[in-house]
């Protein structure tokens, strides 16, 4: 049929036959169809497909489908909803086949998993350790927060008790020290026991302040002229001022023990102190032995000494008891040089400080303009990116080949069932 | 073999009765629903033969065709509450039909393709009763899967066009060109050449009624 030659399109006939058109179109169709025999003989043929259709028929409802629909209709009714009923499909029994395919796949997948997983923990991580940081801090800060608090009450007497100390100290080392003198000059004798019998304890000791200032440039300052006030010194600074952060500092002072006290006060009121301890060791017993050694050693020398003036023997002993001496001398030296030390950390209190600006963040900050920063942050995106990519490119080099191995050994099965699946839906 | 009321049931369906409740089927769902429950009663007389026939005809197995039917209608029956008479109270049921009747595909299909059990099909032998269903169902076997559905829509559950369309999910004009292209299609295989045992016997068949 030639629907360009022909005014009624076959469609149109049939649409027609199932009453589908509108009243105009219909008495177009039918008085066409009373003039063509090609229509005519189609619409013959349509009638006779329907009516071959109409002879398929289907038995009438079994009584049992009734008896269960009228009955959930009652439940229904009723208000009251039974359970939702078992699948219809049960699981049936598993064969050697559905064992052998549910085993299979578990297995492939537990293959692809294992695969995957050990490729992507094989990478290194670089941010791991980063991030356990921040948390350490915050918690020793909260751990220190309340110290302030705290040590604002007990302050007058225990400042008092340091003076009382200094006061009680300092005739002691004046002592000690003049007795060290005598002892260096080789007077003989024993200087050293006045120290033994003046006994007053000798302590070390250390102070750690963290404080919080609001003008780092002026505490900076004003440290530098505690320190000259309390004839102090810093035996180490460090002054950072980084970016975008709070400037910090980080000094160990040495003070002289007498003007502990004070300078500390005086530290204090450079800004808030957020953390501070006190902590003295007591070195008497140190310094005793020490002594004492020494005096044995110096003992040693003068007999020594007296031996080589009063005898004359042979060259080889005189020789030997000069090396003796020497090594003697040696020892002597080294126990003052400590002697020497351990005074001066008694004499000198070590204050480790760190002094923190309180942060305020400026608005331009000294870090550049902000097209500066646009900059730098496209650069940084783009250098991510391109990670990225490399990243994903070296992926599948180095496990590319595999996967594609993997995914040809189990994707040809899962492949070939599903096309089977498709196959039998289509049929049913 | 009784005779089934093809199309009496659906065709009046819609339209109000002059019985006992004369109402349209989408004013007795919602009556069902308010709580009154020989409205479902009125309801399935007008639809339980047409959706058996629903099943009958496009599954193989009478028994799995019975229980779909029920299935169906249990559906319904949850559903009730939520009724609004927007449509068509049989689109809306043949709508539901559909849809169980996929899920049924799908997990036969599934069955047969993942867990090797018998898929569901072709029944062997036939006896001489049932041979024209037989045919039937064979010939109309061989038409595309969605030309078939156009067509079993149109002739045994008596769709519009435009009903068709909007339960395939299909525009108007392919629900169209579909039911033409499978009529035609459908009228050559019953007429077939006898090369065909089947339809030679469906022949024979036919001029013996």
């Amino acid at each position: 049929m030639n629907t360009a030659t022909h005014p009624v399109a076959p469609e149109e006939v049939m649409a027609f036959l199932d009453g589908e058109l509108a009243p105009a179109e219909a008495q177009a169709v039918s008085t066409h169809l009373d003039q063509c025999a090609d229509c005519a003989d189609l619409a013959g043929r349509l009638r006779a497909t329907s009516e071959s259709l109409a002879r398929w028929t289907v038995p009438p409802v079994p009584a049992s489908l009734e008896e269960a629909v009228m009955n959930e209709a009652s439940y229904v009714a009723a208000g009251r909803i039974p359970a939702k009923p078992r699948p219809r499909f049960s699981t049936g029994r598993w064969g050697w086949k559905q064992w052998a395919l549910g085993g299979g796949g578990a297995l492939a997948a537990a293959v692809v998993l294992l695969v995957v997983s050990s490729a992507i923990l094989s990478r290194p991580v670089r941010q791991a350790a980063r991030s356990v940081e921040p948390a350490e801090e915050a918690r020793t800060e909260a751990y220190y927060q309340p110290q302030p608090t705290d040590s604002a009450a007990p302050m007058p007497t225990q400042s008092a008790g340091l003076a009382q100390m200094g006061a009680l100290k300092s005739p002691a080392l004046a002592q000690a020290a003049k007795a060290s003198a005598e002892g260096r000059a080789g007077g003989g004798g024993a200087p050293l026991p006045t120290l033994q019998a003046a006994a007053a304890p000798m302590i070390a000791r250390t102070v750690s302040l963290t404080i919080v200032v609001k003008d780092f440039a002026a505490a900076r300052a004003s440290l530098d002229s505690i320190l000259a006030r309390h004839r102090g010194y810093a035996a180490q600074l460090t002054a950072a001022t980084a970016e975008n952060a709070p400037r910090s500092l980080q000094a160990s002072l040495r003070i002289p023990a007498p003007e502990l006290t004070t300078a500390l006060a005086e530290l204090k009121t450079l800004g808030r102190v957020q953390n501070e301890s006190q902590s003295g060791e007591e070195v008497t017993q140190q310094h005793a032995d020490l002594a004492a050694r020494l005096q044995n050693s110096r003992e040693t020398e003068e007999r020594l000494r007296a031996i080589l003036a009063q005898r004359t023997g042979k060259i080889e002993d005189v020789l030997q008891v000069e090396e003796e001496i020497a090594r003697v001398r040696g020892e002597i030296e080294q126990m003052e040089a400590e002697q020497q030390a351990l005074e001066h950390r008694v004499d000198f209190a070590s204050v480790d400080l760190q002094l923190t600006e309180e942060y305020k963040a400026e608005l331009n900050s000294p870090s550049g303009s902000v097209s500066n920063r646009l900059r730098n942050a496209f650069v940084a995106g783009v250098s991510n990116a391109a990670e990225t990519i490399l990243g994903i490119v070296l992926f599948l080099e180095e496990d590319g080949p595999v996967l594609v191995i993997w995914l040809a050994i189990l994707g040809l099965p899962v492949f070939l069932l599903v096309r089977r699946y498709r196959r039998i839906r289509a049929k049913l | 073999m009784n005779d089934a009321p093809r199309d009496s049931e659906t065709e009046s369906s819609h339209t109000p009765q002059s019985g006992e409740l004369p109402q349209s089927d989408e004013q007795l769902m919602v009556a069902f629903a308010r709580g009154q429950a020989d409205a479902f009663t009125a309801l399935f007389a007008r639809y339980k033969q047409p959706l058996f026939g629903f099943f009958r005809r496009r599954v193989t197995d009478p028994a799995q065709a019975e229980e779909l039917t029920q299935e169906t209608f249990v559906a319904l029956l949850r559903a009730a509450a939520r009724y609004r008479p927007a449509a068509l109270f049989r689109t809306y049921l043949y709508s539901i039909g559909f849809k169980i009747l996929r899920a049924y595909r799908r997990k036969a299909a599934f069955r047969a393709a993942f867990l090797g059990e018998q898929p569901p099909g072709r029944e062997p032998a036939i006896d001489s009763a049932i041979e024209t269903q037989a045919l039937m169902r064979q010939a109309v076997g061989r038409l595309e899967q969605l030309d078939r559905e156009v067509l079993l829509l149109r002739e045994f559950e008596q769709l519009s066009y435009a009903e068709i369309a909007g339960l395939l999910g299909l525009p108007l004009n392919t629900v169209r060109s579909r039911l033409f292209r499978a009529r035609l299609a459908l009228h050559d295989l019953l007429a077939a050449p006898a090369s065909h045992p089947a339809a030679q016997e469906f022949a024979q068949s036919k001029e013996r009624l």
